[in-house]
C-alpha cells in the first residue's frame, strides 16, 4: 500500500514539475484555431474562403425572408400573403410600406450584406497568404471575391443609398477604421467603388464556358460585364450600358420561359449568375426560400407569404405565357402534376419559388437568377432607346416578347417604347427581386404604387432606412436616410 | 452524522491493537437514549458506537475503557463481562458537537470564522424529491433555489446573488472530493451532510471555481459494529399544485368570433375539450432503497442500492434512476488510512416535449382529442362553425395530444463516479492526504420522428399518396456523449498547539483538475424500420440514409493549482484564518492564465471571556467577518477559430466547403473576479435553546464579461466577450431556530431564515454591448434585455412596454410612450418606448421550518417564500388568433356595452411584450409536510427500527401569479426562460407513504 501512496505522490509531483505553463497548454478541438492557418494553404483550402461567400447568398438574413420582404412584398407586385393576422415579423409593413428603422427586413439586409462582405474581404486577405496554392487559381479566387463584393454593394446602394465602404478588414483597436465602418459615403462613391471591383473582377475572371460542369455558378466574365452595365444602367450611363451588354457573350435566349425556373433550367444557356440551391441530400439551398412562398392552407404547403398582386396580373398581356409560369393560382395543376386545391389561403403564389421535388424542405433546389440574358437584352434596348437608337431597342424587346409568344410591340416612339420596355421588365422579371427598385430607378414609383393602392411618399421611400442599430452605433457619424 | 466524520478522524489517529475479549455495551445520555457515534477506547483497541448507541471493543475485563464524544464529558470506566450501560453527560458548550467541513479538511464549527451552512441527512432526505439541492430549498439563509418538478431537471441554485450574466452561474459541488456540476446522480439517501460554503473566506481555498459558492457533499460510511440493514420505501401521487381555468367552448367561440369580426365559430359546440386534462395524467413516483453497512476493526463499509421510478403527470413521460455506492475505509496501519468510494448511477428516461403545456392551454377546446374518424383532431373549422376534419385552419396550433403521441425519445446514461483518498500521519501533528477522484460520463439517446404519419395527422383530408415521394417517410436520430473528468490532490496539514493557548493549523497543497474533452456523436437516418427492433441491423451500410452525422469532441479544461491555509486560534477565543489560492486555467491565453486568490477572515469567540462568564442566557456570542477573492473561470472562451460549413453547390452536384472567420477576439479575456466582504454573528440563547445568527455581505464581480459587439458593418456577427461589466450583490441573512423540550415525551422546534440581497450592474465600460434579448417567446418578442442601458438594474431585469389599459372607444390596448403619452401597438418606438419593469430575481426568499416529537409520533412543517421577482405570463402573452383564452378573460373582456371590463377587446395581432403580462412572482409556499410514527419494537429483534410516514410535498401555495406556478426556472438563464412562463413543467403537488426499516 504504501507503494500506492508514494507512486500517487510521484504521480502527483510529475503533474506539477518543469513548467506547468505548458501543461496548461490545450488544443482547441471543437472548432479550428485561425493560428492553423497552414492548414489552408493549398487550392482546395484557398477556395474554400470563396466559397464561403456563395454561401452567405443561402442564409437565411441573406436571401431568404426578409429580401422577400424588401424586394418583392414591398412593390407593386406582391402582397404580403398568408393568413391576415400572420404578419411574418413585419411583412405587414413592409408591404404597406410603413416600415421603420427597426424593422427586421430592412435591418436584416442590412447586416446581411455586410455579413458577406466579411467573407470577401477575409478572402481577398486569405488567399494571398496561401503561396502554396495554384497562383492562377489565387487570381480567379481573388477576383470572384471582388465580383461578390460588388454584388453586395449594389444590393446594399439600391436598397439604402450611400452606406460604409469597408475596403479590407478593420482592425479593432484602430480609430481610422471605426471611422471607416461607421461612416457612409455617398451613392456616388458606392458605385465609383463597386465600378473599381467589377473592373478587377473582369480582368481576371474566365468565361462562364471555361468553368467546369460542376463549377457554373461561380462568377464569370459575362456575369462582371452584365453587372456593370446594370450598375451603369442605374447612373443612366447609357453608352456604358451598351458596350458592356455587348461584351456578355456566350449566352442565349432559351425558347420555354417556364423552363428556367425549374431544376432543368437550372444554369441554362440564359443563365448568367444564379443563386444555387441542392435540395437532394446533403441539401443545401435558400433557407426558407420555398417554404415561406409556398401555398398556405389547407392542400398547401407553406407559409403563404408574397403572393402576386392583381397588379401584376393586370400587366401581363392576353396570351403571355410568362403569366402562368410566374404564377400558380389556386385551383390549377402544376407542371409536374400537383393540384393547388382551392382551399388555400391565397388566391395565388408565386411559381417562381415552388420546387417539385423538394415542395415544403427548407432547403429546397430553386435557384434564384440574379442575371440572366433576357435582362441584359433589355437593359440594351433600354440605353439604346436612351440613345435614341429606338428601332434597334424595339427589335430587342420584340426578341423577348417573342419567347414569351406575344407579337410585336405597337409601341414606336422614344417615349413608347421606353414605357414598353419598363413594363417588359416587370413581367419577364416579375418575382426575381427587381421590381421595387426597378420603380424608383425608372421613377414610375409613385404612379404604380398608387395603382396597387399603397403611397409612395417620393423623397423617401426610394430608399430604405438604415437598421436603428447601425445609427446608434454610429453615434453622429452617419445620418438616417430622410423621413425615417 | 457530523459527529460520525469527527470520530473517524479520531481513529485515524489512535493505534489499533487486537487483543482480549469482546466486551459489548451501550452508550447513553442521561435521558436513557443511546448516543451514537461516541468513541470508546481501550487500552488495546477502540470502537465506535452505532446509531443506537451500542458498541462492541476488544479489552480485557478490568481494562479502562475511555469514553469519548464531541458535546459529551468524557467517562472513564472499568471494563465488566456483563453488557455495560455507560452514561455521558452533555458538555456545557453544546456548539463544541459540531464540526462543519471546509475545503481541504474539517473545523470545529465553533472555531471557523466564515459562513457556512451544514445540513444533516435527515433535512435533506425529508422531502421525497430527485435532487438534493431541491430538498434544501428554504432550508439555509442567502441560498436561492429554483427548481422544477420535471423529472430529472436540475435545481439552479444562487448562493449570495447572481454575479454573472454570460459565466457558469451553478455552484462548484464537491462530492467527497470530486469537483462536478451536477448532482442528480446522488441519491439522496446516501447523503450524510450537505456543506454551503457561502462567504468568499470559506470560498478562496476553491479560487477560480469558488465565486458562485461551493457545495460540499459527504456521503455515508460504515459505522457501528455489526450489519445494519436500512430499507426505505416510499410511493407518492402527484398532480399539478394548482391549474389555470381555460375558456370552454362556446365561451371559446363567442371570443374568437368577437376578435375576428366573424361568425366563425357556432355558439353552441357539441365538443369542450380539456386539452390540460388530455395531455396529464396524475403522476406516481416511487423510491425504494437498501443499505448495508458496518464496520470491523480495520474497515468501514457502506453499500447502497437505491432505485427512483417515477411516471410524470405529463402522458407518457417517464424517468427511472438506478444508483448504486459503495464507501469503505481501510485502515492500512496505525498511520495509513485509504478510503474508497464508487458510485454508480444508471438513468433511463422517456423525455416528452414540454411546448405540449402551451399547446394545451392554447389549442381551442371546440377540437375533439380525436375525430369520430379516430383521426387526430385539428384546427380546421367547417361552414357549420364546428371543428372538422375540413374547413379552414383556425390557428397554427398543434395536437397537443398527437404531439405527444408521436414524440418518441428516449435517454440512457450512466454516471460513475469514484475515488481514492490516501491519510498518511507522518507525525502525529503532520498528516499527508492524498486524493484521486474520477468521474465518467456516458449517455446515449434515440429520437424517432414518424414524419409521414405526422404530416398525414396534420391535416385528416391528406392522403397517404400525396405525400412526396422524396421526402422522409421517418427520420431516427441516435446520440452518443460521453467525457471522463478527474481531479488529484495532495496536501499536507499541520495541526500544533503551542504553550496551551496557540492552537496552530497549517495547511498546504497542490491540485490538478481536468474536466476532460466532452465527445458527442449525433447521426439521422431517414426510413428506418418501422420495427425499432430492426434499428440497427447486422452489416447493412446506412450510407445512404443518413441525413445529419455530428462528430465534436469539446475542448479539454485543466487547471493547476497550489493552495495554502493558515488558521490561528489564541486562548479558543481569538480566531484568525488566512488561505490563499492560486489557479492557473488553460481556458485563457498564456500571459492571463494564472490568478491568485486570498482571503482572510477573523473571530472572536465572546462568550468565552471571563467577563461573560456570569452573564447569564447567553450560551454562546461569536463575531466573525472577512474578506476574499474569488474567480469563475467558467466563461465564455475567446479562442479566435476558422467558421466552417458555410458551403455550397456551384452548378452541380459537389458541395463545396466553405470557410471564414466570423470574429474579433481580445487576448487578454480571463476569468471574473469577484471580491466580497462579509461579517456575521453567531449567537446561543436560553440554554441554547434558541440559536442563530445574522450575516450581511457586500460582494461585486469587478470584470463581468460581457458580449461586445462589432460594428454592424464589419460584418463580423460572432460578438466578442470581454471584461467590461461590475455587478454587486449586497445583503444580509437572518437565521433562528428555537427547539424546546415540554415533557420527556413532547419536544418541538420552530426556526426560520430569511435573505435579502439587491443585485445591480453597478457600471460598464466603454463598450457597445451585443444586447442580450433574452426571454424571447418564439413569436418576435422579446421580454429581456442587457445592453448599455442596463447599468444600475438588476441582472435578469425585464424590458418591455408599459401597458396604460386600453381605449374605452375601442377596446384595444394602450401603452406608454417615453413621453407619458399612450398609444396603440403600431405607433409605439421600440427603440425609445420600453421600460425596465423589474428582475425575474427576487430582493428576498425566506424559509420557516416548524416540527414536534411526541412519542413516537414525529410531524415536522418547511415552506418557502420569496418576493420581489417578477414574472412573465408568456403562454398568455404567445396567444395568437384562433388560439384559447382563459376563462377570467372570456368572461370580462371589453365590449360596446361592457367598456369598463377588466380585459382589452380581443385581438389577433401578435400582442407586443408589454407589462400586462408581467405579474409579480411573490410566493409562499409549504414545501414539506411530514408525520411519520416510530413503532414501537424492541431493540433486539430481527427488525429493529419501523417509521411510517405520510409526507405532503407543496400542499398549499399562496400566489399573486394566474398562472401554473411562480417559480420557473426554465432553462436556468436568467437571460433565457428563467422566470417565464412559456413551456414550463407546472409545480406539483405530491402525497407520499413510506417506511423506514433498520434490521
Amino acid at each position: 500500500m504504501k507503494k500506492i501512496y508514494i507512486s500517487m505522490f510521484v504521480l502527483s509531483v510529475y503533474f506539477f514539475s518543469g513548467c506547468s505553463n505548458d501543461y496548461l497548454d490545450v488544443d482547441q478541438t471543437e472548432s479550428i484555431s485561425t493560428k492553423d492557418i497552414a492548414l489552408f494553404n493549398n487550392d482546395e483550402g484557398a477556395t474554400t474562403f470563396v466559397t464561403a461567400v456563395y454561401s452567405k447568398f443561402l442564409e437565411w438574413n441573406m436571401t431568404s425572408f426578409s429580401w422577400i420582404g424588401v424586394s418583392s412584398i414591398a412593390s407593386d407586385d406582391a402582397d404580403k400573403g398568408s393568413s391576415p393576422g400572420d404578419t411574418g415579423s413585419d411583412k405587414d409593413v413592409m408591404d404597406a410600406l410603413t416600415y421603420n428603422a427597426s424593422s427586421p427586413s430592412t435591418s436584416e439586409i442590412f447586416s446581411a450584406n455586410y455579413e458577406g462582405i466579411n467573407r470577401c474581404n477575409q478572402a481577398l486577405n486569405i488567399v494571398p497568404q496561401l503561396d502554396k496554392a495554384n497562383p492562377a487559381l489565387r487570381t480567379r479566387l481573388l477576383a470572384e471575391a471582388k465580383f461578390l463584393r460588388a454584388f453586395m454593394y449594389f444590393t446594399l446602394v439600391k436598397t439604402y443609398g450611400g452606406v460604409p465602404i469597408i475596403d479590407h478588414l478593420p482592425n479593432p483597436s484602430s480609430d481610422e477604421d471605426r471611422i471607416m465602418q461607421l461612416t457612409r459615403k455617398t451613392t456616388a462613391e458606392v458605385y465609383v467603388f463597386i465600378e473599381s471591383d467589377l473592373a478587377d473582377a473582369i480582368a481576371a475572371l474566365p468565361n462562364k464556358s471555361e468553368y467546369a460542369a460542376s463549377e457554373k455558378g461561380r462568377a464569370s466574365k459575362g456575369a462582371a460585364y452584365a453587372l456593370l452595365a446594370k450598375v451603369n444602367l442605374y447612373q443612366k450611363k447609357w453608352q456604358k450600358v451598351v458596350d458592356n451588354c455587348n461584351l456578355v457573350t456566350g449566352y442565349s435566349i432559351v425558347s420555354n420561359y417556364a423552363s428556367m425556373f425549374r431544376l432543368a433550367g437550372e444554369n441554362d444557356a440564359e443563365s448568367i449568375f444564379e443563386i444555387q440551391g441542392t435540395g437532394s441530400v446533403p441539401a443545401k439551398g435558400i433557407q426558407g426560400y420555398s417554404a415561406t412562398q409556398g401555398a398556405r392552407g389547407a392542400g398547401g404547403w407553406g407559409w403563404g407569404f408574397n403572393t402576386p398582386s392583381q397588379s401584376l396580373v393586370n400587366a401581363y398581356e392576353l396570351g403571355d405565357v410568362r403569366k402562368n409560369a410566374t404564377i400558380i393560382f389556386a385551383g390549377t395543376t402544376l407542371y409536374d402534376g400537383r393540384i393547388v386545391p382551392t382551399t388555400v389561403e391565397n388566391p395565388r403564389y408565386n411559381y417562381k419559388a415552388y420546387s417539385s421535388a423538394y415542395t415544403d424542405a427548407w432547403e429546397s433546389d430553386i435557384n434564384i437568377k440574379y442575371l440572366r440574358y433576357a435582362e441584359v437584352v433589355l437593359m440594351k434596348a433600354e440605353a439604346l432607346n436612351e440613345l435614341d437608337q429606338t428601332p434597334a431597342a424595339i427589335l430587342l424587346l420584340n426578341q423577348i416578347r417573342k419567347r414569351a409568344e406575344l407579337g410585336n410591340t405597337t409601341a414606336a416612339s422614344k417615349a413608347d417604347v421606353r414605357i414598353a420596355i419598363w413594363k417588359e421588365r416587370r413581367v419577364e422579371m416579375a418575382f426575381e427581386h427587381d421590381r421595387f427598385f426597378d420603380l424608383v430607378r425608372t421613377g414610375q414609383a409613385v404612379a404604380a404604387f398608387a395603382i396597387d393602392g399603397k403611397t409612395f411618399v417620393a423623397g423617401k421611400h426610394e430608399v430604405f432606412p438604415l437598421p436603428q442599430a447601425f445609427i446608434t452605433q454610429a453615434n453622429g457619424l452617419s445620418t438616417q436616410n430622410l423621413g425615417y | 452524522m457530523r459527529n460520525f466524520i469527527f470520530s473517524f478522524l479520531a481513529l485515524i489517529l489512535l493505534p489499533a491493537y487486537m487483543s482480549g475479549q469482546v466486551i459489548k455495551g451501550k452508550v447513553l445520555d442521561k435521558n436513557g437514549i443511546g448516543i451514537p457515534g461516541a468513541i470508546v477506547v481501550s487500552p488495546s483497541s477502540n470502537a465506535d458506537t452505532d446509531f443506537d448507541g451500542n458498541f462492541n471493543i476488544n479489552a480485557s475485563v478490568g481494562d479502562v475503557l475511555k469514553v469519548s464524544m464531541l458535546g459529551f464529558e468524557a467517562v472513564s470506566v472499568k471494563a465488566t463481562v456483563n453488557p455495560m450501560n455507560i452514561t455521558m453527560l452533555e458538555s456545557e458548550d453544546t456548539a463544541l458537537r459540531e464540526v462543519v467541513i471546509i475545503g481541504y479538511g474539517t473545523r470545529k464549527k465553533i472555531d471557523n470564522t466564515t459562513a457556512i451552512t451544514s445540513l444533516k441527512a435527515e433535512e435533506i432526505s425529508r422531502t421525497k424529491v430527485l435532487n438534493a439541492s431541491q430538498a434544501i430549498q428554504g432550508k439555509a439563509a442567502g441560498v436561492q433555489v429554483v427548481s422544477s418538478d420535471l423529472p430529472g431537471s436540475s435545481p439552479s441554485v444562487i448562493i449570495r446573488g447572481l454575479g454573472t450574466a454570460l459565466g457558469g452561474r451553478t455552484p462548484l459541488y464537491i462530492v467527497d472530493g470530486m469537483p462536478t456540476e451536477n448532482i442528480n446522480n446522488i441519491n439522496t439517501n446516501d447523503i450524510t451532510s450537505y456543506e454551503i460554503l457561502k462567504d468568499a473566506s470559506a470560498l478562496a481555498i476553491y479560487g477560480t471555481r469558488a465565486a458562485n459558492g461551493v457545495i460540499i457533499i459527504t456521503t455515508k460510511k460504515g459505522k457501528g459494529d455489526g450489519v445494519t440493514v436500512e430499507v426505505e420505501s416510499f410511493v407518492g401521487f402527484r398532480e399539478p399544485l394548482k391549474k389555470v381555468k381555460m375558456a370552454g367552448s362556446n365561451k371559446y367561440s363567442y371570443y374568437s368570433n368577437s376578435a375576428l369580426q366573424t361568425t366563425t365559430f357556432s355558439q353552441d359546440q357539441p365538443v369542450n375539450t380539456d386539452w390540460f386534462d388530455a395531455i396529464t395524467r396524475t403522476g406516481s413516483y416511487t423510491q425504494n432503497n437498501i443499505s448495508v453497512s458496518g464496520s470491523t476493526e480495520n474497515i468501514k463499509y457502506f453499500f447502497s442500492l437505491g432505485n427512483y421510478q417515477e411516471k410524470a403527470v405529463l402522458n407518457g413521460l417517464d424517468y427511472n434512476r438506478t444508483t448504486f455506492r459503495n464507501n469503505n475505509e481501510y485502515k492500512i496501519s496505525k498511520k495509513l488510512t485509504l478510503n474508497q468510494n464508487f458510485s454508480f448511477g444508471l438513468t433511463n428516461s422517456n423525455p416528452k416535449p414540454l411546448s405540449a403545456f402551451t399547446n394545451a392551454y392554447k389549442q381551442s377546446p371546440i377540437i375533439p382529442v380525436r375525430f369520430s374518424t379516430g383521426q387526430y383532431g385539428v384546427s380546421f373549422v367547417g361552414n357549420d362553425g364546428f371543428a372538422g376534419t375540413t374547413g379552414s385552419s383556425f390557428n397554427n396550433v398543434g395536437n397537443p395530444v398527437a404531439q405527444l403521441d408521436f414524440f418518441d425519445e428516449e435517454q440512457k446514461s450512466i454516471i460513475l463516479q469514484g475515488g481514492l483518498k490516501l491519510d498518511y500521519e507522518i507525525l502525529k501533528s503532520l498528516k499527508f492526504t492524498s486524493q484521486f477522484n474520477g468521474e465518467y460520463y456516458t449517455w446515449k439517446n434515440y429520437n424517432f420522428e414518424d414524419t409521414k404519419n405526422i404530416w398525414l395527422a396534420a391535416d385528416p383530408s391528406r392522403t397517404e399518396s400525396q405525400y412526396s415521394t422524396t421526402a422522409n417517410v421517418n427520420l431516427l436520430t441516435k446520440g452518443r456523449n460521453q467525457y471522463f473528468n478527474w481531479n488529484l490532490s495532495n496536501y499536507v496539514t499541520y495541526n500544533e498547539v503551542f504553550g496551551d493557548i496557540h492552537d496552530i493549523e497549517l495547511t498546504g497543497g497542490i491540485e490538478t483538475s481536468i474536466k476532460g474533452a466532452r465527445e458527442q456523436l449525433t447521426i439521422s437516418r431517414k426510413n428506418v424500420n418501422e420495427d425499432s427492433n430492426y434499428w440497427s441491423l447486422s452489416g447493412v451500410n446506412e450510407v445512404g440514409n443518413v441525413t445529419n452525422y455530428t462528430d465534436e469532441v469539446f475542448n479539454e479544461t485543466k487547471l493547476a493549482s497550489y493552495f495554502g491555509r493558515f488558521q490561528y486560534k489564541l486562548m479558543d477565543r481569538y480566531l484568525i484564518t488566512g488561505t490563499i489560492r492560486r489557479d492557473g486555467s488553460s481556458n485563457f491565453g498564456k500571459d492571463y492564465r494564472w490568478g491568485t486568490f486570498p482571503a482572510f477572515g477573523l473571530g472572536w469567540v465572546v462568550s468565552k471571556e471571563d467577563f461573560m462568564a456570569n452573564v447569564k442566557g447567553i450560551n454562546l456570542l461569536k463575531l466573525r467577518g472577512g474578506w476574499g477573492k474569488l474567480g469563475n473561470q467558467n466563461v465564455p472562451l475567446n479562442n479566435q477559430a476558422y467558421s466552417s460549413g458555410l458551403s455550397s453547390y456551384l452548378g452541380g452536384s459537389i458541395l463545396y466547403q466553405g470557410t471564414t472567420i466570423n470574429s474579433q477576439v481580445d487576448p487578454s479575456l480571463s476569468w471574473e473576479i469577484t471580491e466580497e466582504a462579509s461579517a456575521g454573528l453567531d449567537f446561543e440563547l436560553l440554554d441554547s435553546r434558541l440559536k442563530g445568527s445574522f450575516d450581511v455581505y457586500d460582494k461585486t464581480t469587478t470584470n463581468v464579461i460581457l458580449n461586445t459587439k462589432p460594428y454592424i458593418t464589419s460584418g463580423i456577427s460572432n460578438s466578442s466577450p470581454a471584461h467590461v461589466g461590475e455587478v454587486s450583490n449586497k445583503g444580509y441573512e437572518v437565521a433562528l431556530r428555537w427547539d424546546d423540550k415540554i415533557t420527556d415525551n413532547l419536544s418541538y422546534w420552530v426556526g426560520g431564515n430569511f435573505s435579502n440581497n439587491t443585485n445591480e450592474l453597478k457600471s460598464l465600460k466603454d463598450a457597445t454591448l451585443a444586447p442580450i434579448n433574452g426571454g424571447g417567446l418564439g413569436n418576435g418578442q422579446w421580454t429581456k434585455l442587457l445592453d448599455n442601458t442596463s447599468i444600475g438594474k438588476p441582472l435578469g431585469s425585464f424590458y418591455m412596454y408599459e401597458y396604460a389599459g386600453f381605449d374605452p372607444e375601442n377596446g384595444k390596448m394602450l401603452y406608454y410612450t417615453a413621453a407619458g403619452t399612450t398609444v396603440f401597438q403600431d405607433a409605439l418606438d421600440a427603440n425609445k418606448d420600453k421600460k425596465y419593469t423589474g428582475s425575474i430575481l427576487p430582493s428576498s426568499t425566506y424559509g420557516v421550518t416548524l416540527g414536534a416529537n411526541y412519542r413516537n409520533f414525529d410531524l415536522s412543517v418547511d415552506g418557502y417564500g420569496t418576493s420581489g421577482a417578477k414574472v412573465y405570463n408568456g403562454k398568455k402573452a404567445q396567444r395568437f388568433s384562433g388560439e384559447n383564452i382563459e376563462e377570467s378573460v372570456a368572461t370580462n373582456f371589453w365590449t360596446l356595452n361592457n367598456t369598463s371590463a377588466s380585459n382589452p377587446a380581443p385581438f389577433n395581432q401578435v400582442p407586443v411584450a408589454s407589462t400586462y403580462y408581467l405579474e409579480s412572482g411573490d410566493f409562499f409556499r409549504v414545501n414539506n409536510i411530514s408525520l411519520g410514527y416510530k413503532l414501537p419494537l424492541a431493540e433486539n429483534s430481527f427488525l429493529n427500527y419501523c417509521r411510517i410516514y405520510v409526507n405532503a410535498i407543496n400542499p398549499f401555495i399562496t400566489q399573486k401569479f394566474s398562472g401554473f406556478s411562480p417559480e420557473l426556472n426554465g432553462n436556468g438563464d436568467p437571460y433565457g426562460s428563467q422566470g417565464i412562463e412559456l413551456d414550463a413543467y407546472p409545480t406539483l403537488r405530491s402525497l407520499v407513504i413510506g417506511a423506514n426499516l433498520k434490521f
